[in-house]
């Protein structure tokens, strides 16, 4: 304010001061709502993960790339179908040839379904052919919470400034049969068909399906 | 791509096998489970399907239920399965004529692992199918019921489960009465699981909003009083769609009175993709409540049209609409429809431009209202005193003037902008929601006050304040006039300003910063146009003795200001903020004279020091008493949340005990019930809210046409800070007091009348839109 530059003059403390203890005042108390989850179209929370191989994979290293968020459970039947089928595998092969980073995240806790040792992990992962570019582990569950994830899988698609572009499910059949991938429509490779293509993504968030995930208690 | 299924089996059986113990079942392998694979088909589940009847009579229906029996500990799903899991579902291989209704659900129970929240049952369900068989059996034969259920069954780990269905039943031989071929054991099992279907009871009406946050649902008791004993303590909301609410969220309840009903508030779903007309579900009362007066439904069938929806939709499916039409909610001003404007809920009632116009001639006649004349006149002798001095420097300091002003409405733009962004609830004249800046302004009005009336000697200190609001010597002084005129015009809402400020303030930042600049820009245009106008200015009197007078007259309506400022201050702090107010001003007033006395430039220098340091010490002592005072709260009222009520009890309203404090859960719900409500949104920092309650609202003749029009009426107080009252002043399209609510009652959307009432006007209203429906009238009063 230009007031401060002369601050002998009466006139204009006085009215510094009234707006700034004014300003001061409504400062405290903010607002207490309950953290609603990431919004589309704003920023995606940042994270640091560690991956099966103990490197550290920051978001923000990804900003230039299409990223994917992929929420694992190897046991989950639901996962199974997409898995067993050779579906998400085929996903990421396709996208991955396109420069799309490809993370899966496991925010199983220990002791729990899902949750395995790095070395397990990996020899899990090629065993199931996994093409993702990575599995990081959230055994906490900090950045499953921080994404709402709430099961496996759960898919979510993050343009190149880092903006949330998908959150959702993997497709439109919430089944854990595998002849209910005939004729799904499947969310995740039309959000990125379509926001790689320049449009606009016509369906960006949809209701997840699959297990829990299985947070720590 | 397919699979083979046994596969898939294999897989889960393997898992079973093993344990749920996921220690071991992260080591199996698929392979090794395959020798068992045929094992089980329904791992810690058995399902079976049962008919109500012994025989099939042609062309009447009759039910069936899949009943699938869990493990202790295990759970299966509901229809809406909730954060996680998936509901089962039959396939029917039916014979040719034959028709199977969809799965009829009974309610679930809410089952939680945090932060995740399914809805389903433990130990056992019955899912329950009609089946309509065709007209033309031949007696004798035998109908085969078969297909294939699926289903999940989880503790916390899931396994899909399925069983194949068949049932055999002879074709009855006709003429016998349908009761001879029920099976009265299956047929009570399934009647016992028809009971736990929720059911429509006629004595319950709901309707439900949209709000910032979610949702609201309102139930009404439509029926006898005595029908049911729900008070909404306990009850449960089961949406039936997935992606409508967020399942973990707690359902806070707002309870309107015993017996007339209660609100649900509920939180949205992350995955929500836009609102839904119609809020379905399944409303669970506690289980020694029900719903009906039979005493049979303790899960209400709930149906609940959206009445009111929020200005700010969020889901990208739902575009902030402003078209070409949306100028026909008009502003405040723009009287229409006999001085009633009709308020739209859905959208911003203005345009960008048309709100541009509205602030600039919101700005203008902000001028003329009550907070800001005793000011402005001191700034026109001020322009009085300098036009001696030439009309390039007249001009100039006008320009500054206007400068001032604009700077400070920035200033009030951005940090409304930055605190609405960073989740505050707040609108215009946000700044007198604080107790403290309310006192800080009663102090500076006193100031200025015993300044105009010659307290304070030239050449001392405060000697400078004086000429600042005369505006006669340096540009800074006109710039802090311009900032002054600003801050006093903040409890005043002019016509046209409520709406072009509504609609900024659910704008992007830049636009509400726009409309700003042009408030502020149509407050200082008179000023600027007189400081340019050589030719008005030199028609204005010429400076003689008349204007020390004048300056002591004008002195008087600023006391007005401080004795209404220190009214408002003791609606926000109470009986005991008022005392520390009171003394903090005594301080003020004592530091002034002591400064007056000895701190002029015509004292010795020791003394003249030690005066100034006592009045600063005074004025310190007023400043900490000030701040204390401001933290207190009346009587009977917690520092935070403070409802309405709390402060609207301290007013006036005790003349007239017929206004009840805002909620807008009843408001709802009254209006949905057919019934007519009218709201006063007002704060006591708000001149035009006091001068239209008494000149027009609390006169016996309008308050008289409320009661003969069944108006129930309600005050929303907004002096301190309440974010409900923002909210629903939000749904209006509005951030500013005052603003006048006529809901006719039913579906029809709130009216909103002009800011600026007369009698004439709120009669006509209530004959337009109430009295005319006479369906409105209460039952009863």
């Amino acid at each position: 304010m230009r007031c401060r530059r002369i601050p002998t003059r009466p006139n204009c403390s006085y009215v510094s001061l009234a707006i700034v203890s004014a300003a001061l005042f409504l400062a405290p108390g903010r607002g207490t709502a309950q953290y609603a989850g990431p919004t589309i179209g704003e920023p995606a929370p940042e994270f640091t993960l560690p991956d099966t191989y103990g490197t550290e994979h920051a978001l923000a290293d990804f900003r230039g790339d299409w990223v994917v968020l992929e929420w694992l459970n190897y046991e989950c039947p639901f996962v199974g179908k997409h898995y067993n089928s050779g579906n998400m595998q085929a996903l990421q092969e396709k996208y991955g040839s396109r420069g799309v980073k490809w993370l899966a995240i496991v925010s199983s806790a220990p002791g729990k379904q899902g949750y395995h040792e790095p070395d397990e992990m990996n020899e899990l992962s090629e065993e199931k052919g996994s093409q993702a570019m990575a599995v990081l582990l959230d055994p906490a569950g900090d950045v499953g919470r921080m994404y709402k994830a709430q099961t496996t899988p759960q898919m979510i698609v993050i343009d190149p400034e880092g903006t949330l572009l998908y959150n959702g499910a993997i497709d439109d059949k919430p089944s854990s049969r595998p002849s209910s991938l005939d004729g799904a429509h499947n969310y995740l490779a039309a959000a990125l068909d379509e926001a790689m293509a320049g449009r606009a993504v016509s369906v960006p968030t949809s209701k997840p399906y699959g297990c829990s995930v299985k947070y720590v208690n | 791509m397919t699979f083979p299924l046994s596969k898939t089996l294999a897989l889960g059986c393997s898992a079973v096998l093993l344990g749920p113990a996921s220690g071991l079942a992260q080591d199996a392998e698929p392979g090794q489970a395959d020798a068992t694979a045929v094992a089980d088909l329904s791992p810690h589940s058995k399902a079976n399907l049962l008919a109500e009847v012994t025989a099939v009579r042609p062309g009447e229906p009759f039910w069936v239920g899949l009943h699938v029996a869990l493990d202790s500990g295990w759970h299966t799903y509901w229809k809406n399965p909730g954060d996680s899991g998936m509901p089962a579902a039959i396939e029917w291989n039916l014979p040719e004529g034959y028709q199977a209704g969809d799965i009829r659900w009974p309610w679930p129970v809410r089952i939680e692992f945090p932060p995740l929240v399914s809805y389903g049952y433990f130990d056992e369900v019955m899912l329950l199918v009609e089946i309509t068989p065709p007209t033309d059996l031949a007696p004798g034969d035998t109908v085969r019921l078969s297909g294939r259920a699926d289903w999940l069954v989880c503790m916390e780990d899931c396994f899909p489960a399925e069983a194949p269905l068949r049932l055999d039943l002879p074709v009855s031989v006709s003429l016998d009465s349908p009761d001879d071929v029920i099976d009265s054991r299956s047929a009570q099992l399934l009647s016992t699981w028809r009971a736990r279907l929720a059911a429509r009871v006629p004595d319950w009406r709901a309707t439900a909003g949209e709000t910032d946050a979610g949702y609201f649902l309102t139930l009404l008791p439509v029926g006898p009083e005595a029908a049911h004993d729900i008070t909404g303590e306990g009850v449960h909301f089961f949406p039936a769609g997935e992606s409508v609410l967020d399942h973990a969220s707690p359902q806070d309840l707002v309870q309107v009175e015993d017996g007339l009903g209660f609100t649900l508030a509920l939180a949205r779903s992350a995955f929500s993709s836009g609102a839904p007309d119609v809020l379905r579900g399944v409303l669970v009362a506690p289980d020694d409540r029900r719903w009906d007066e039979v005493g049979e439904v303790q899960a209400l069938r709930v149906e609940a049209p959206l009445v009111t929806r929020m200005v700010t939709g969020r889901s990208p499916s739902q575009p902030l609409a402003d078209g070409s039409s949306s100028s026909t909610g008009g502003g405040t001003g723009g009287v229409t429809d006999g001085g009633a404007v009709r308020g739209t809920l859905a959208r911003p009632t203005l345009t960008l431009p048309l709100s541009i116009l509205f602030a600039f001639l919101g700005g203008l006649i902000l001028n003329l209202m009550p907070c800001v004349f005793p000011v402005l006149s001191l700034k026109v002798l001020g322009f009085v005193e300098s036009a001696e001095r030439g009309a390039g420097e007249v001009r100039r300091h006008g320009i500054v003037f206007g400068a001032g002003v604009l700077s400070s409405f920035w200033v009030l733009g951005g940090v409304l902008v930055v605190l609405r962004s960073a989740g505050e609830a707040l609108g215009w004249g946000f700044q007198l929601q604080s107790p403290l800046f309310v006192g800080m302004m009663a102090a500076l009005f006193l100031v200025l006050a015993l300044m105009l009336l010659g307290l304070s000697q030239p050449g001392a200190g405060l000697g400078r304040l004086e000429r600042a609001i005369g505006g006669r010597s340096s540009y800074p002084r006109s710039f802090g006039s311009g900032v002054l005129a600003t801050l006093v015009a903040t409890p005043c809402t002019a016509p046209f300003m409520g709406a072009a400020l509504g609609y900024a303030l659910l704008r992007p930042a830049a636009e509400t910063m726009l409309v700003f600049t042009v408030l502020g820009l149509g407050m200082a245009t008179p000023y600027m146009i007189l400081a340019a106008s050589p030719g008005i200015l030199a028609r204005l009197p010429r400076p003689g003795p008349w204007m020390g007078r004048l300056k002591r007259v004008l002195a008087v309506p600023l006391l007005g200001t401080v004795a209404w400022l220190a009214w408002v201050f003791t609606l926000q702090t109470g009986a005991v903020g008022l005392a520390g107010l009171t003394a903090g001003l005594c301080l003020a007033a004592a530091a002034m004279w002591v400064v007056g006395r000895w701190g002029s430039a015509v004292v010795e220098r020791p003394t003249r020091q030690v005066a100034r340091i006592a009045a600063a010490g005074m004025a310190l002592a007023a400043v900490g008493l000030l701040v204390r005072a401001s933290r207190l709260v009346p009587a009977g009222q917690s520092t935070h949340a403070t409802p309405a009520s709390a402060v609207a009890d301290g007013s006036n309203l005790a003349a007239t005990p017929t206004w009840r404090p805002f909620s807008a859960a009843e408001v709802a719900s009254i209006a949905a019930s057919g019934r007519p409500v009218f709201v006063d949104f007002t704060a006591a920092w708000c001149l035009s809210c006091q001068v239209n309650e008494r000149v027009v609202l609390h006169t016996e003749q309008v308050r008289t046409a409320f009661r003969d029009a069944g108006v129930t009426l309600v005050r929303a107080d907004w002096t301190r800070r309440d974010p409900a009252i923002t909210q629903a002043l939000a749904a209006l399209g509005r951030s500013s007091v005052p603003v006048y609510a006529l809901y006719p009652g039913g579906e029809v959307p709130p009216i909103l009348l002009p800011s600026v009432l007369t009698r004439d006007l709120v009669i006509r209203a209530l004959a337009t839109h109430v009295i005319s429906d006479s369906r409105n009238a209460p039952q009863g009063g």
